[in-house]
């Protein structure tokens, strides 16, 4: 594990490979099933979009971050290809990208850097737009509503990418600049690295968010949404922003796993995958947790991983693809944990707000006076009153 | 072929005798469930290969795969209710619990469909990945069987059901049901008996309507998922809990997918079919953004403000008799 990390390794093969592979699939997973958590385990947001906007950070990388990046190339004195026609665009692609771009990130980390950091910024934004345009029709009316109109979203959003190559470059797909090309070993390591630093620093945001006043008034949302609405709160209002927050960073996902493969196409971001299996690992762990979300999202991102890399000797046992047997096992594995264990691997806690003692409040409430409380009833007195109901009365 | 009526016609009136029997199932079973299932669509998945199997294997006219595909969509659908639905219900989970049960349940079955393309690959050496029966269908004139066959399927579907809800006492147990889950149940109706007939029921038509698809459109094992976005429309415009809506909501949603797409293709360009899927999502938050009740929305207000206008001119009805 160490030496995956510390090596400047220009190939990392094999069973290492694997770790990177699951290390990375992780952290983009734990992003996406986290903010779910956030929005269905805390809020009560049935949010089945999540390819949504995980495909709107990819196409924020292929779109236009690779423009800006193409822009600065060329101001600084590098003889682009043209690429302002959507043929240009896809055929001038590769060539641009590996042979024109990539060798100037190489000398100018700096731009490299600043080119992930101003996609990801960009993809909070985009991704808090489109949370913001999803919510319009049906954030007023009941959940499942909600959950019609994202999922159909799924594939309308892939059918845009499909079809205006200028996003993606239809189904051929796009490269986008390697950010990490300054980097001397594998392009994987320091993207799985990068990924899991985000996905650490999103889950301290999370947690803060949910000790908040506001991740409170989540949580009874989530409970009573009418008592809250009586008390005089906002119930729509903090719904869509919900979402929106939780959309901007879903959209982060997208845009790691782009540079991850350096490669946008539309049908990499199907539903099943970005949808499906993250709420597979929210239920699995748990909902309303984050514990339960890293556990699940470990479990299930080990499991398909390992199932995807021993692929090809598992498919000898049966007549069919091994992505069949994936979704099958999914279907399974949700009817099966929604029917056997309903809340989760863990449960979800009680929440602490941090600076109560809860300590002395427990103390507090426990005072009672003996004196005044009723006596309690003896094992005889208790037969006689239960059977003699049709008489008089004994006075306690 | 010296057609009267142009094919497109044929393939309009087709799909939307299809959407129509669908969208009347969603909305039966959202009435009785109160969950919309996603996995209706996939129903009418085991409807096509169920016609397949009649037709290229057992070598039969695809027509007799029409009451078959009932029983065996019928069958699945009961199995799906007393295996999970029902299970989660008594457990009392809520109704997103629910929805990603059905959610499920559609991956599920379409991985068994494509499974089940594989095994026939194996065994028998054909290929069902995509596949029509235009070849087995019979001739009227010039016009394809299917084609008055849908009509009378989708009526006779929708004149049966009305004679089945309201005049049978199980299905006036359905609606009261429906109506009011509890209430039903102290007046001595078994509401799980009457959700396991509904389960059976809209299972039947989905896959019995989904058995007409292959004899004029192709059919691929994700044809039948994919058709959820066009009944759900449809069954939103109808106002998503009026089965009578529905039989209007899904007309008009199989009807204009595809003459607006063939009208717009003449017009703008041939490329306008690849967009074809944004039709029924275009409807859908449509109906959303503007009447969420649908036309079942739209006309209770129109005869609420002819009744205002009755009362503003003062001639209530006791005057006018």
């Amino acid at each position: 594990m160490i030496e995956i990390i510390s090596s400047l390794v220009y190939e990392v093969t094999g069973t290492s490979r694997l770790i990177v592979d699951i290390a990375m699939y992780f952290g983009l997973l734990v992003i996406v099933a986290m903010a779910l958590n956030f929005q269905y385990g805390n809020a009560g947001v049935p949010n089945m979009g999540s390819a949504v906007q995980v495909i709107v950070g990819a196409f924020t990388v292929s779109g236009i971050t690779t423009r800006v990046a193409f822009l600065v190339v060329q101001m600084a004195g590098v003889q682009l290809l043209p690429y302002g026609s959507d043929y240009d665009w896809v055929y001038n692609n590769e060539v641009n990208v590996h042979v024109l771009t990539n060798p100037f990130i190489e000398k100018n980390p700096l731009f490299g850097i600043a080119l992930l950091l101003f996609s990801i910024s960009l993809a909070i934004v985009l991704g808090a737009v489109i949370g913001w345009l999803i919510s319009l029709p049906a954030i007023r009316l009941r959940a499942t509503f909600l959950m019609i109109v994202l999922i159909t979203m799924a594939d309308t959003s892939q059918i845009f990418g499909r079809n205006i190559p200028k996003i993606s470059g239809g189904t051929l797909g796009s490269f986008i600049p390697n950010v990490f090309a300054w980097y001397p070993g594998d392009r994987g390591v320091i993207t799985a690295v990068i990924t899991l630093a985000i996905g650490l620093i999103s889950f301290f945001i999370f947690k803060t968010m949910l000790n908040s006043p506001y991740g409170r008034l989540m949580r009874s949302i989530r409970e009573n949404e009418v008592t809250v609405g009586s008390v005089g709160k906002n119930v729509v209002g903090i719904r869509r922003n919900i979402l929106m927050f939780a959309s901007g960073i879903t959209a982060i996902a997208g845009v790691l796993n782009a540079f991850y493969f350096s490669y946008v196409v539309e049908a990499a971001y199907q539903r099943a995958w970005w949808t499906y299996w993250p709420w597979l690992m929210l239920i699995l762990g748990g909902p309303g947790n984050n514990a339960g979300t890293f556990l699940g999202c470990a479990l299930i991102v080990g499991m398909r991983r390992v199932i995807i890399a021993y692929k090809w000797s598992l498919e000898e046992f049966f007549f069919f693809p091994i992505p069949w047997l994936e979704d099958i096992l999914l279907g399974l594995l949700l009817i099966a944990i929604m029917i056997f264990r309903p809340s989760g691997i863990i449960p979800e806690k009680l929440l602490y707000i941090p600076g109560v003692n809860y300590r002395q409040l427990v103390k507090e409430e426990a005072k009672v006076d003996w004196r005044a409380a009723p006596r309690a009833r003896t094992e005889k007195e208790r037969s006689k009153w239960s059977f003699k109901f049709w008489g008089k009365k004994e006075a306690d | 072929m010296n057609m009267i009526i142009p094919a497109i016609w044929i393939s309009a009136i087709v799909y939307a005798s299809l959407i129509t029997v669908l969208s009347i199932g969603f909305t039966l079973t959202y009435l009785t469930a109160k969950i919309p299932n996603f996995a209706h669509g996939t129903y009418a998945g085991i409807g096509i290969y169920v016609s397949y199997t009649v037709s290229k294997i057992l070598r039969l006219s695809p027509y007799v795969g029409f009451p078959i595909a009932f029983i065996v969509g019928a069958t699945i659908s009961a199995t799906v209710y007393i295996l999970v639905i029902g299970v989660l219900q008594r457990m009392g989970g809520g109704g997103i619990v629910l929805t990603i049960s059905t959610l499920a349940i559609g991956i599920f079955l379409t991985a068994f469909l494509n499974i089940y393309c594989y095994w026939i690959r194996e065994v028998y050496k054909t290929y069902a990945f995509g596949f029509m029966l235009r070849e087995d269908d019979f001739v009227i004139g010039d016009y394809p069987g299917i084609f008055p066959f849908s009509l009378v399927l989708c009526i006779v579907a929708v004149i049966s059901l009305h004679y089945l809800l309201t005049k049978t006492s199980t299905g006036v147990a359905m609606r009261a049901a429906a109506e009011d889950t509890e209430l039903a149940s102290v007046l001595g109706i078994n509401v799980n008996r009457i959700q396991l007939f509904s389960w059976f029921l809209t299972g039947g038509l989905a896959s019995m309507s989904g058995a007409l698809l292959p004899l004029w459109f192709l059919s691929t094992p994700t044809t039948g998922g994919g058709l959820i976005t066009s009944i759900m429309a449809g069954s939103l415009l109808g106002g998503f809990e009026n089965v009578y809506g529905a039989i209007f909501g899904g007309f008009t949603v199989g009807f204009s997918e595809i003459l607006v797409t063939y009208l717009l293709q003449g017009i703008v360009g041939t490329w306008v079919g690849e967009w074809r899927p944004l039709i029924p999502m275009f409807i859908l938050i449509a109906v959303l953004l503007f009447e969420p009740r649908g036309l079942q929305g739209l006309y209770e207000r129109f005869m609420a403000s002819k009744m205002k206008k009755r009362i503003m001119s003062g001639t209530s009805r006791s005057e006018e008799e």
